[in-house]
């Protein structure tokens, strides 16, 4: 019995699944690191990779308003 | 524009990565981005699946040491 125990705890870490959103396609890598840090800080994110400017949060409602509102200063700065 | 698509992250040892990376040639139906040696994206649809054909895997993986014994003993 306990060997089994053992193997289902085995059976329960092989895959940790999150759902979510993986953010790409960042045009400069300052947009991506604006993006990714905010992302951070209201504490949705999941997984980055700095090399690839890739990221994955578990929400993305308020990081798609923030991706909007970035691009429009960046706009109205001339950019 | 930075795209976003839905999915999801799954995190895990690189070996049971590399069972996923040989189920997922097949038909290539389950993963939408390798991320790096311990996370995959997958498809939303395709995680039950995924994980009953990781058990299958890992099941026929299993292997008794009857012949590591056998030498022993020789």
């Amino acid at each position: 019995v306990v060997d089994q125990i053992r193997l289902w705890q085995i059976e329960g870490e092989r895959m940790k699944t999150t759902q979510g959103y993986l953010f790409r396609e960042f045009e400069d890598w300052q947009e991506y690191d604006r993006t990714v840090k905010y992302a951070k800080d209201i504490g949705v994110l999941e997984w980055k990779n700095d090399s690839k400017w890739l990221f994955f949060v578990h929400k993305h409602e308020q990081l798609a308003s923030f991706v909007k509102a970035d691009k429009a200063r960046r706009a109205a700065e001339g950019r | 524009m930075p795209k976003a698509s839905k999915g999801v992250l799954v995190e895990c040892d690189p070996a049971i990565k590399a069972i996923i990376l040989k189920i997922d040639q097949e038909k290539n139906e389950y993963i939408v981005e390798d991320l790096d040696d311990t996370h995959l994206m997958v498809k939303d649809s395709k995680v039950q699946a995924l994980k009953a054909k990781l058990d299958e895997e890992l099941k026929n993986a299993v292997s008794y040491p009857d012949e590591d014994d056998d030498s022993d003993r020789g």
